[in-house]
């Protein structure tokens, strides 16, 4: 038998082993690792622990956690003792995973990622332990990351809405008359910066979705009414290609509900859209809201060309564009479908589809009737 | 404090509490009994007083640096936890 064939089962270790086992454990954590007693005073506290906040073992065993280790925001205000993670976790009687701030001994305040837990003894709580993650560098990375996708759009949109704007001038007999093969060129010129304009919105909206910084801003709205809005704005889309636009209600209850308008006209027109894109000439597409007790419902239905069964598990993926479509169509990016399960995501809601190849897909998004948070997407 | 004999274990541990934490009493008292015996506050029997301590012990302990007061206050429920017993013995 060899080294590895013996087990050693927890119940042949004699309790100093075990507690020999727990210490080394404890202290090889990479992360940072405090544990407190009943009385939140500091009991056990690791390399990483003591590395990240600048004190040592010796200042912090014994010392009351909340008072010794203090916790601010990201705008350098204190945190209240019951919003702190190991207080929440106490409170909801679940283990918090959570980024806040902590302030250093030197004064220098680190970003981190926390998790909280109870440490529980035949279900008695004896104390807490908190894990946490120095996350600043990954902030300064997103931050980056964010300052150069909004910057580059902003570049690239100047530019592009030059284009469009003397293309139209052009189009519209600005600089003399044009014949109808000039006229068909610069269709091409306009369709194509429209496209290039999507694709940086879209790009856009995903560096903000992936940052969490998309803003939720609920206010009372009625959904009937964004998806008559969308059916406007895309008629023309939809008459180019001779698919019947519709949108209509089903059910007696109300379509108003507490939520962000422009993320949820977001969602719908791209929906609507790909719908358009995928469903061949003299197709149909139609948006039904349907409103329920607790969540209103809203379906874009499409007699299209459907999505293949094998690929149906990778439809929210990033850049994920079924067989069938890429041999048919070729200017998408993959990456609405991405997109709209984020922002329904973001707005607490759920997104599903029905779909069967060669008759058509239906895709349904839920939107919850309770309140949203206000303000930022946290994403811990 | 003594309270009422009629009334419920849950509004004798909101009373002792309210010294303590003032209006926050029946909320926080409230979320302790749901979050961790899973009972709604109405369902709250003597047996499950002492476990509740045990919570309350922890959770106030990361609210204030007087080990004295939560002794105190802890020890005011425990009396409640007690009378419950001699009057149910009675």
């Amino acid at each position: 038998m060899s080294q590895f064939d013996d087990p050693s089962p927890k119940s042949q270790l004699t309790a100093h082993e075990q507690r020999a086992e727990a210490e080394a454990l404890f202290t090889s954590i990479g992360d940072g690792a405090i544990s407190t007693d009943e009385f939140g005073r500091i009991t056990r506290v690791n390399p990483a622990a003591q590395e990240l906040l600048g004190y040592s073992e010796e200042e912090l065993i014994g010392t009351w956690f909340p008072k010794k280790i203090v916790a601010v925001t990201a705008e350098d205000k204190p945190i209240t003792l019951i919003d702190r993670p190991i207080t929440k976790a106490f409170l909801t009687g679940k283990p918090i995973a959570e980024k806040t701030y902590y302030r250093r001994k030197n004064g220098q305040k680190i970003a981190l990622s926390v998790n909280a837990s109870p440490i529980l003894l035949n279900g008695k709580p004896l104390g807490a332990i908190e894990v946490f993650r120095d996350i600043t560098l990954e902030q300064e990375i997103d931050r980056m990351k964010s300052e150069f996708i909004s910057l580059a759009s902003h570049q690239l949109r100047t530019p592009l809405s030059a284009i469009k704007t003397y293309t139209h001038m052009l189009y519209d007999g600005y600089s003399g008359k044009l014949n109808q093969s000039q006229k068909k060129s610069l269709n091409t010129i306009i369709s194509a910066s429209d496209r290039m304009n999507e694709l940086i919105s879209t790009l856009l909206n995903i560096t903000r979705m992936e940052s969490g910084t998309i803003g939720v801003t609920p206010k009372l709205l009625r959904i009937d009414k964004i998806a008559e809005e969308v059916v406007k704005e895309l008629s023309l889309t939809a008459s180019s290609k001779s698919v019947k636009l519709s949108a209509g209600t089903k059910g007696h209850r109300s379509t108003s509900i507490k939520t962000d308008a422009l993320i949820v006209k977001e969602i719908i027109t791209n929906l609507a859209s790909n719908a358009i894109k995928y469903t061949p000439e003299s197709g149909s597409v139609s948006l039904v809201v349907r409103p329920q007790a607790a969540s209103i419902i809203i379906d874009i239905v499409d007699s299209g060309w459907g999505i293949p069964k094998d690929s149906q598990d990778q439809v929210f993926s990033k850049f994920f564009r079924a067989h069938n479509i890429v041999k048919r169509e070729t200017t998408g990016t993959g990456l609405g479908l991405y997109l709209v399960k984020g922002l329904v995501d973001a707005l607490g809601g759920r997104i599903w589809f029905v779909s069967d190849e060669e008759k058509g897909t239906t895709f349904s998004f839920s939107l919850p009737r309770r309140d949203i948070s206000s303000g930022r997407i946290k994403r811990d | 404090m003594p309270a009422p004999a009629n009334s419920s274990i849950y509004d004798q541990v909101v009373r002792v509490t309210h010294v303590y934490l003032g209006p926050a009493a029946d909320r926080f008292i409230a979320r302790q009994v749901e979050n961790h015996l899973h009972k709604s506050p109405d369902e709250l029997s003597q047996a499950d007083l002492l476990s509740l301590i045990d919570w309350i012990k922890v959770v106030v302990s990361l609210l204030t640096e007087d080990n004295e007061l939560v002794e105190e206050y802890t020890n005011e429920l425990q009396k409640l936890a007690g009378d419950h017993a001699k009057s149910k013995r009675a």
